[in-house]
């Protein structure tokens, strides 16, 4: 396609969607509104029915893909780019990827039919839901139409995401938060799980004619504004069910190992502006890439201007445009998990809680700032005492409710037994278990600051697992040597299958490696693969196996694989610096985060990035093993 | 010419509504599918017929890993959905058959990975595609 034409294209794009956006007040925030000077909410339109997209400028989309380092017209910003840059399309021969779906503003466009069905109640007929269902990785999405709020910032991410809708003059609208990271184009852009996005649906005839504004703070440097168009089908397309199952395909892979390039050594970098005869400048993409003004840069661009853009510019690092999934309200927010597991927010870490016929048994106890909150809100749950509870590390944003959760407890399972002979009173409160270093960095026996004796774990486990059969669910604690720190444990209930990950795991930062009490990068990675190990996703790469992180939203495996995929790419970029004998200082100004940073960054606070990639490069040049 | 691409537009937005293809990945991302083909012979490992597509396990008679071992090729056909409708199922090749298999290379040759073009069995001359047939 001719530059002028995609210029011409975008701005007749842009033009439409001001006007559908003028039809409503609100802008392209959440909400929505109704038409200007009447009476009433606008009259639904139905939408129901088989549709099939019209090929026309997202061919690549819908078949089969588009070209690597096809970036342009798409207003990525720099850590996408980078991002892209170091994808290595082997990475989806991965266990953990195969069946990953399309998020909902890719699968809009990409292959396959769409089945359409409105939801009524069944005895006031008014409109509950639409039903758009996609055939691409069955990819059902459900706009609710009845006024619902979308879920609190710590619920969990899908990549349909949560809808909600409403007519707004002659068009639906659609609000989507909730989704998954994904693909912004498959050949590599990201999409991140901070993306909202707004659609406006119009039906003319026997076409829709769908718009949608794509936010992502994280990889966007300003909202991307695509059109597409549906025909409908007469008659059923059939062939609505594309189940995936996950397969060897490259065999004899490392655990370990993610496909990715280093900074600037893309092989293929090149390959497409030169196949079309493109400037690279303009193949790499960016905002500018979609007005008229870049036409002039493409006849002025150096080669050498867009190699530079291959490399993350110099000066300070990027901080994480995430929104923070603590509500800082001061309150706790008990979030349903399965299964009589739940998960609280609001005192530093998460805390689980899983209730049943016997006592609770609480994993974490948070900072310890709101613990008679935390109590009120586990007594809500169960009118039974605690009667165990597991750190997943000693941390204090873990352990710091652990006295008082304690006091208020009590373990008849150990009155009269061994335990209650070595440790007095144990039973009149309730058991605290934990890796064995837990306790010794907690009494001060590993160099540590001692705590409160009363917050000391009393049943312990040295290597392997600890284990306990707990209202009706089978519950293990597994050890996860030199990651976060050297006493990290994952607690797993089989049953309700949820494993909370504690320090290992996080959706809001980097993970804290701690490498004065024993955490490495490499036991890091390990102890995600050992999650991965024990997760089984329910459709199209996503559910089935629930997270708890130490700190964010209730996530599943998806979440999980990008962090393990983020650390080994930022280990293999610190490894090779060090292998070329590169000092700490050399690889702080080489920013080898800087397309994860707009995501997990920052220049203060408790855990900067700074402090991390000194992490990651110290305990890869002095492995955890020999520290102790 | 207009109206041929015209047509030929048509004729592919039909095919789509009937015969969906499922691209889980991009294909020319993936694949050297400017380069010329590669063939390989060996023994079939295993032939897994899934979605988003299905995957063949042959180790090559000839090439070795660095511990001698034969190296084993992971060549990525259509989906399921897409081999039964060419009359390709899980029942078409087992475990020992001896193929000759043509394919576009992968783009990471770590991976000994290859898009298949095409697959024969001399033992009995079974072989696809036929005719025209292809996936995506």
């Amino acid at each position: 396609m001719k530059f002028t034409r995609l210029l011409s294209l975008f701005v007749s794009l842009s033009a439409g969607v001001w006007l559908l956006n003028a039809q409503g007040p609100g802008g392209f925030g959440a909400g929505g509104g109704k038409g200007k000077g009447k009476a009433g909410p606008p009259p639904a339109i139905d939408f129901s029915g088989w549709w099939t997209g019209n090929m026309q400028e997202d061919g690549a989309e819908r078949g089969a893909g588009p070209d690597l380092v096809d970036y342009g017209g798409v207003p990525i910003n720099e850590a996408a780019r980078l991002w892209a840059l170091s994808y290595d399309t082997s990475r989806l021969t991965s266990r953990f990827h195969q069946c990953d779906g399309y998020v909902a503003p890719y699968s809009v466009r990409a292959i396959g039919n769409t089945r359409v069905w409105e939801e009524r109640d069944p005895r006031l007929q008014t409109l509950i839901a639409i039903h758009w269902y996609s055939q691409t990785f069955e990819g059902h999405r459900v706009f609710w139409m009845d006024g619902r709020p979308h879920p609190p910032v710590y619920a969990p991410h899908t990549f349909m995401g949560f809808s909600t809708g409403t007519f707004v003059g002659n068009a639906l609208r659609v609000e989507t938060t909730h989704l998954k990271q994904g693909w912004l184009r498959r050949n590599g852009l990201p999409e991140s799980d901070q993306t909202t996005l707004t659609e406006f649906f119009t039906r003319r005839g026997e076409h829709i004619t769908y718009t949608s504004v794509i936010k992502d703070p994280v990889f966007l440097s300003e909202p991307w504004i695509k059109t597409t168009d549906f025909y409908r089908q007469p008659t059923d397309p059939g062939a609505w069910l594309f189940p995936c199952e996950d397969s060897e395909q490259v065999t004899g892979r490392a655990p370990d190992q993610v496909p990715n390039y280093l900074f600037g050594t893309h092989p293929y970098a090149e390959e497409y502006a030169k196949k079309n005869n493109l400037t690279l400048l303009g193949a790499l993409g960016g905002a500018e890439t979609l007005y008229a003004e870049f036409e002039a840069k493409v006849t002025t661009a150096t080669p050498a201007e867009a190699r530079a853009r291959m490399l993350p510019a110099p000066g300070p690092s990027q901080t994480s445009r995430a929104v923070d999934p603590d509500p800082h309200d001061g309150e706790i927010h008990v979030l349903p998990v399965r299964d009589g597991v739940y998960m609280l927010v609001g005192d530093g870490a998460n805390i689980v809680v899983q209730v049943g016929d016997e006592g609770a048994f609480v994993v974490d106890t948070g900072a310890g700032q709101l613990t008679d909150k935390v109590l009120a809100a586990i007594q809500r749950l169960s009118p039974k005492p605690i009667q165990f509870i597991a750190n997943t590390n000693f941390h204090p944003a873990y352990t710091g409710g652990n006295e008082k959760l304690k006091k208020a407890g009590s373990d008849p399972s150990v009155v009269g037994t061994f335990l209650s002979l070595s440790t007095p009173g144990a039973g009149s409160t309730a058991s605290i278990i934990a890796h064995e270093n837990v306790v010794g960095r907690m009494n001060g026996s590993m160099g540590t600051p001692a705590t409160s004796p009363e917050s000391w774990p009393i049943d312990t486990y040295l290597a392997d697992r600890l284990r306990r059969f707990h209202n009706g669910d089978s519950v293990e604690l597994f050890y996860v040597p030199n990651a976060s720190t050297d006493g990290d444990s994952l607690v797993h209930f089989r049953r309700a299958d949820v494993i909370v990950a504690g320090d290992v795991f996080n959706t809001t930062q980097y993970p804290f490696i701690d490498v004065a009490n024993g955490g490495s990068v490499q036991g890091e990675i390990d102890a995600l693969n050992a999650i991965l190990a024990r997760t089984v996703f329910q459709h199209s790469g996503e559910g089935g196996t629930y997270i708890v992180p130490g700190r964010g939203y209730l996530s599943d495996e998806h979440e999980v694989v990008e962090y393990r995929d983020m650390m080994a790419i930022i280990r293999d970029r610190v490894k090779a610096m060090i292998a070329g004998g590169a000092s700490l200082q050399q690889v702080k100004t080489a920013k080898i985060t800087a397309d994860y940073d707009t995501r997990f960054g920052a220049n203060s606070g408790a855990w900067t990035t700074e402090k991390f990639v000194e992490a990651v490069y110290t305990s890869l040049k002095t492995p955890a093993s020999k520290k102790q | 010419m207009k109206r041929i691409t015209a047509c030929l537009s048509g004729a592919l937005v039909l095919a789509l509504a009937q015969t969906p293809m499922w691209g889980h990945h991009s294909f020319s991302g993936t694949y050297r599918e400017d380069a010329p083909p590669e063939e390989i012979r060996g023994t079939l490992r295993s032939f897994n017929v899934r979605n988003p597509h299905s995957f063949v396990q042959v180790e090559d008679e000839k090439l070795k890993d660095k511990d001698g071992n034969p190296v084993r090729w992971a060549i990525e056909w259509g989906a399921a959905g897409q081999l039964a409708q060419q009359g390709v199922n899980s029942g078409s090749l087992k475990v020992g058959d001896k193929v000759v298999v043509t394919g576009s290379p992968g783009r990471n040759p770590e991976d000994h990975r290859l898009r298949m073009r095409a697959i024969t069995r001399p033992s009995d001359g079974w072989k696809w595609p036929v005719g025209n047939q292809t996936f995506n």
